[in-house]
């Protein structure tokens, strides 16, 4: 039998600042074997620990379809994660996963998608992004809406710009306070209905951010038309094992760690209300 | 997988609650209630469920460590026992008996205290050793053992089952003492108890109140006086009572007159209509019992505040039945034992003078030594000021944290600092333990054998579940090592149980105890002989002292109040989920995950001003120092006073506190001084 | 035919047993608590004893180390040894069969699953209750005899057990020690219905569950009372046959230590607060609804079997009188009693 709580020791290769507190962290298994059999999807997330510290359940934000490596960007909001910030390249993280559901993927195919992050909420849709782009031609229109604080708090500046560069594909910026020579949008991340055309024909919302954007991104769209079952977000909840048995993230009958983190808006709201997903 | 489970008690608080101890041979693993054990009948609180992790603790003191090139550093027990002893004797030998002091410990045994001030008195000659209980219940054994003979709770937990009123002030009893704060709230909501809640916080007990007032901090005095105004002018006092057991009613009377109800208001802003129905409510009950603690306690009018409680209870006769007392609720697992075993400046074990030449003799005897010191000793408070003047110079202290607990913390870093010699015995590295040139490394309760006194008097066993961690030694080894190093011989003995042996001699309260007799849930003193039962209340037909004495005071001031400037009044505690300096608890994970960081607690009204709210940052300032820490706003204190629990070293409320004692019972004001807020 | 082992003969049965596995027993100390513990440790007590912990914590232990580290090199520490569990009740057989199945959904728990590889149960069935005032399983269907889900069953007729075998595994036990059993023709029908009389807490656990079941049924006054009376000391959490939740930290000093789960529960309010702070259940009432939904309804959604066993312990354990059946007579039977 497997023992699900071993986490497996990867090196870290490249570490990348997004912004004052985010880092991205390029991370490889030192087994090989490990890293062959770490099939990720999408969406999923992995536990990485730091020993004596702890273990935190963080999103991996690479792309299943960019082989070699592991990628999580990584905000400093806790005991493991602000461990995680003093380490450098070469230094060794402690590893496991995959856990979780995924984005859809195939059910995605030939349709418009608007994928809609606020702050470090592009990190999990970054997998997913980078994964339809690396197969543009199977997808239709796509509108990337992101929103953040500040100019500075926003993540993978240079990837958005590399985004807005391929066909058919369009990204919206959005933020709170902007800075001398903003060139984009402020305001939060609806306020770019006003700019930019939201049409829920054949179309998919894939959702990610702080929990209070998700609940209004979601009214939003659907005002603007679009059914439950095409809206699409992750949750966030408190988790320890990540494998649905500490029971900390146990929502209704669901283990977000599980069951999830990927909902669409049709489950979400057969969550108790009392629960607090959203 | 699990091997061995061992019967032990709590660690925690003074319920003394029975609990079995899992083990796998090395680790402790687990803490399982005992369902036949008095107290606890198969329920604990979260501190106790939780008990075992703290001793897993990879950070516990696993070997003593000697100063050396100006840090601490690993050592063999030889070299750290001589050097404690050889220090200690040379400052002592140099600058006279009375420049060493030691502090032992309300978490260590009853067998350690008892060794720690024979230490003291027997192999350095002197009365300076003291307590934490000098910080709690000092008080309480002043003021009641002047009005009732003994200044401890007059009452078992057990018959808060069957009381049909309570009247607690300063207690937060569920948080504190859960599994009587159980009781109370069972007996209120089932068997319909009355119960009436004096406090300047709203304490989770007020919701049940019949009567919740809620007093300006320090202010005691005179709503107790309040109450016996309305009791004697509405002729409710039990008159047949007072002229069998009790003297000076005049006196009393003389007193609280000036006490009515409007005046009370006044004082104490809780509203007239408050005072006469919680005076007669508490006169019209049968079986009343009196709780309180540190609210109490801690103020330089701590012994007036004790005192007044015993006056109320006399007047109404609500003392010395089943069921009827005045119960002073004792904090530490073994803050009771330490006070009987003499752990005091004043008294040996018993609660004997050492004033008194008949109690010096009887030790010498029993201790083969001359010339035990006649003179009191230094308090607790008092040594650390010592440490800071000079006049102590060398100082031992076992299993306590006045770097944390102490008030005024800063002062007390910089006494020991200015110690020639300190050596520290803990389990853990403690904030006090960095500033030692010696640091023993003692023994939790699960790795030795001993006996707790809980609150009830109960006086019970604690049993060895694991081996001492690495080379770590139980503490009353080290005792007994150190005082054959200091060159004396009466210290030697194989097991606890012989040095319970030696207790029950010299000790009348515990006389009749022996390990054997402690089987299986020990014994409530005064237990005066080996056929005595032991004693469930006190003062049965008469008071310990004869005749109960009315001590009236009046009201006075706390030391420090608000003004312009400093124009909040803050007073400090504890929290459910935390014990004292945290040294066990914050090691806990699900106890430190529940509060992990210190707040203080402020009225709405005064966060609104302020601009502040939950999880702002504030710079709380005295005149003795400043901390930052988050603002938890609350309506459960009053406004223009604010709440800060003491757990938290990185926003160490004692930094804030004010040292003024009480002139008899030298007990610190922790519970009132003058404050600023300001926003970060 | 049925057989029977005569009482007297327990502990030389108990003896072989010891050869072969790790076993344990409810065992009476001298000061008269009994607890799930290895044989060796004294006396077996079959009679109507409460035992405070239900045997989860064989397989499930309050504080277990994970695995060891030091210098980044990981040490797996997971036990297994096959354990015989003698004389357990219905109802922890009961909570054990479900605390198997959740171990095993999904993602396999090696921890657990490695100590129950193996195991062989013997249940006893009550006749009288153990938690005279709390115990309830005639209403939750699960005592006071097993019907299923041990390898043996104890009925006992007097002088002797009555063995019932409830599996090939049993089969093979009773052939294997033949010596200590004879035949018998005892009738136990009378036995077990005297048993289920005396059971007298009963509640009705069917039209509990039934209203749980409704999204729309949120007794919120009842939650809000229990969130306020309850002094959040873990003990139904802790004494629960079915509570499987844990914490998760590392217990190490300069990166030397072990990774632990210790036990760890709903109503606590840090128990789902997030690192930036937030904590979707900060409300008492919330915590208390979690804990009663959790059992009585999404339990039922998942395994098609409430979470509660009707053991009673919850009840037992609780300092202020908190408890399940009582939560079900207030909703069931619209009357205070918490």
């Amino acid at each position: 039998m497997k023992n699900e709580y071993l986490p497996y020791p990867a090196t870290i290769e490249e570490i990348r600042p997004e912004t004052f507190d985010t880092k991205t962290y390029k991370v490889k298994f030192k087994d090989q074997k490990i890293a062959d059999s770490f099939d990720y999807k999408q969406g999923q997330f992995a536990e990485i620990s730091v020993l004596g510290v702890g273990e935190a359940p963080i999103s991996i934000t690479s792309s299943p379809s960019r082989k070699g490596f592991l990628e999580f960007t990584i905000r400093a909001t806790g005991k493991v994660t602000d461990e995680i910030h003093k380490l450098k390249v070469g230094d060794v993280l402690h590893i496991r996963g995959p856990y979780g559901n995924a984005f859809p993927f195939d059910a995605l195919k030939g349709k418009n998608l608007y994928f809609i992050a606020g702050g470090i909420g592009l990190a999990p849709l970054r997998s997913l992004i980078n994964l339809v782009m690396d197969n543009r031609s199977d997808f239709k229109h796509i509108k990337i809406l992101y929103g953040a604080k500040t100019p500075e708090d926003m993540c993978f500046t240079q990837e958005l710009e590399e985004w807005k560069k391929i066909d058919d594909t369009e990204v919206w910026l959005t933020v709170d306070k902007p800075c001398d020579g903003w060139g984009c949008s402020v305001g939060v991340v609806t306020e770019l209905w006003k700019e930019t055309n939201i049409h829920p024909d054949n179309a998919v919302g894939i959702l990610c951010g702080p929990p209070i954007m998700i609940k209004f991104v979601t009214m939003e769209l659907s005002k603007s038309g679009f059914k439950d079952n095409d809206i699409v977000m992750t949750l966030e909840r408190y988790m320890k094992c990540g494998i649905g048995k500490c029971g900390h993230c146990n929502v209704g009958e669901k283990f977000i760690c599980v069951d999830g983190p990927v909902f669409t808006s049709e489950q979400v709201k057969k969550f108790p209300e009392k629960e607090h997903v959203l | 997988m699990k091997s061995k489970h061992t019967l032990t008690t709590c660690p925690y608080c003074g319920c003394g609650c029975g609990l079995y101890l899992v083990s796998d041979g090395a680790k402790v693993t687990g803490a399982y209630p005992s369902k036949e054990h008095p107290v606890s009948k198969g329920a604990l609180c979260i501190k106790g469920w939780n008990c075992h992790e703290f001793v897993n603790r990879t950070d516990r003191l696993s070997a003593p460590l000697v100063k050396k090139d100006g840090s601490l550093q690993e050592s063999d027990w030889e070299t750290a026992l001589s050097k404690t002893a050889k220090e200690l004797r040379a400052i002592s030998e140099k600058h006279g008996p009375d420049s060493v002091a030691f502090l032992s410990s309300a978490k260590t045994t009853n067998e350690e205290n008892y060794l720690m001030m024979k230490l003291a008195r027997a192999v350095f000659k002197t009365n300076n050793v003291d307590h934490c209980a000098r910080l709690c219940h000092a008080s309480t054994v002043v003021g009641l053992a002047s009005t009732f003979g003994s200044g401890a709770m007059t009452n078992s937990i057990n018959e808060f089952e069957k009381a049909d009123l309570f009247l607690i002030t300063g207690s937060d009893t569920t948080a504190q003492h859960p599994l009587i704060g159980s009781r109370i709230i069972n007996s209120v909501l089932e068997k319909d108890a009355k119960l009436i809640v004096i406090d300047p916080r709203q304490i989770e007990l007020a919701k049940y109140a019949n009567v919740y007032g809620a007093q300006k901090n320090g202010t005691d005095v005179a709503w107790i006086n309040g109450m016996m105004n309305v009791i004697i002018s509405e002729g409710l006092e039990a008159k047949e009572y007072i002229t069998e057991r009790v003297e000076d009613f005049e006196k009393l009377k003389e007193v609280v007159k000036e006490y009515t109800p409007e005046k009370v208001e006044e004082i104490t802003s809780i509203p007239k209509e408050k005072i006469i129905e919680a005076a007669r409510l508490y006169a019209k009950a049968k079986k009343a019992m009196i709780v309180y603690s540190m609210g109490i306690t801690q103020h330089t009018t701590g012994v007036d505040n004790v005192k007044s409680l015993a006056n109320l209870a006399m007047l109404t006769a609500h003392v010395g039945f089943d069921c009827t007392g005045v119960n002073p609720l004792r904090g530490q697992n073994n803050v009771q034992g330490a006070c009987d075993l003499g752990a005091l400046a004043n008294v040996f074990s018993g609660y004997q003078k050492v004033v008194d030449e008949a109690a010096r003799k009887k030790f010498e005897a029993a201790w083969k030594v001359e010339n035990l010191p006649g003179n009191v000793g230094l308090t607790v408070t008092e040594i650390i000021d010592g440490a800071g003047t000079g006049k102590i110079k060398g100082l031992y202290i076992m299993g306590e944290n006045p770097v944390i607990s102490d008030p005024n913390a800063n002062h007390v870093r910089e006494a020991l600092q200015n110690l020639e010699f300190l050596a520290v015995q803990d389990i853990f590295m403690t904030e006090t333990a960095k500033y030692a040139d010696v640091v023993l490394a003692g023994a939790t309760f699960a790795e030795k054998d001993g006996t707790y006194t809980n609150t009830e008097r109960r006086c019970e066993r604690i049993r060895k579940a694991v081996d001492c961690v690495g080379n770590s030694k139980p503490d009353w080894e080290i005792i007994c090592e150190v005082a054959k190093r200091a060159g004396y011989e009466g210290m030697e003995y194989s097991h606890p149980s012989e040095i319970m042996d030696e207790i029950a001699k010299v000790t009348p309260i515990y006389g009749g105890m022996s390990y054997e007799r402690l089987e299986p849930w020990g014994l409530q003193w005064p237990c005066l002989n080996s056929e005595h039962p032991g004693t469930k209340f006190l003062h049965k037909d008469k008071f310990a002292k004869g005749m109960g004495t009315f001590l009236p005071c009046p009201y006075k001031p706390p030391a420090e109040l608000p003004d312009k400037e400093y124009n909040f009044t803050l007073s400090t505690g504890r929290v459910y989920w935390h014990w004292h300096t945290g040294t066990m608890t914050r090691r806990t994970s699900v106890l430190d995950r529940e509060v992990p960081q210190g707040y203080v607690e402020m009225h709405p009204e005064n966060a609104k001003a302020l601009g502040v709210q939950t999880g702002s940052l504030i710079k709380v300032t005295s005149r003795r120092g400043s901390i930052d820490i988050k603002a938890k706003v609350t309506d459960k204190v009053v406004k223009d006073s604010v709440f800060i629990p003491f757990h938290f070293k990185e926003a160490c409320a004692n930094v804030l506190t004010n040292p003024a004692l009480d002139p008899i019972a030298k007990i610190p004001e922790y519970k009132v001084c003058a404050v600023k807020l300001e926003k970060i | 035919m049925a057989k029977t082992i005569n009482k007297n003969q327990i502990n030389s049965l108990l003896k072989e047993v010891e050869k072969e596995y790790k076993a344990f027993a409810p065992i009476k100390g001298p000061e008269g608590d009994v607890l799930f513990k290895l044989l060796c440790d004294g006396e077996v007590a079959l009679g109507s004893e409460d035992v405070v912990i239900s045997p989860k914590d064989i397989f499930f232990p309050q504080w277990e180390t994970m695995f060891k580290f030091k210098d980044g090199q990981i040490e797996e520490t997971c036990e297994s040894a096959p354990v015989f569990l003698f004389g357990i009740r219905p109802c922890d057989l009961k909570g054990l069969l479900f605390a198997d199945e959740f171990f095993k959904r999904d993602i396999e728990d090696k921890y657990y699953l490695s100590k129950i590889e193996g195991r062989f149960i013997v249940t006893i069935g009550c006749i009288k209750p153990p938690r005279k005032d709390a115990c309830f399983c005639t209403s939750t269907d699960s005592g006071p005899f097993a019907k299923d889900g041990y390898d043996l069953q104890l009925v006992d007729v007097g002088e002797s057990y009555l063995i019932e075998v409830g599996s090939k595994k049993g089969e093979e036990f009773i052939a294997k020690h033949a010596k200590f059993f004879t035949d018998s023709d005892a009738d136990t029908a009378k036995t077990k219905e005297d048993a289920a009389k005396a059971v007298e807490l009963k509640v009705d656990f069917k039209k509990a569950l039934d209203l749980m079941a409704d999204d729309k049924f949120t007794p919120q006054e009842i939650y809000e009372r229990i969130g306020e009376r309850c002094l959040y000391c873990g003990g139904c959490l802790y004494t629960c046959p079915t509570c499987t939740c844990f914490n998760v930290f590392d217990n190490a000093t300069d990166g030397k230590g072990e990774r632990v789960r210790n036990w760890d529960g709903c109503i606590l309010s840090g128990y789902t607060r997030e690192a930036s702070g937030h904590n979707p259940r900060t409300e008492k009432w919330i915590r208390a609804a979690r804990r009663y939904e959790h059992k009585l309804k999404h339990d039922c959604k998942v395994t098609e079997k409430s979470g509660c066993t009707g053991c009673g312990r919850c009840l037992s354990s609780c300092p202020v009188n908190i408890g399940m059946s009582k939560f079900i007579q207030e909703i069931t039977e619209k009357r205070r009693t918490m």
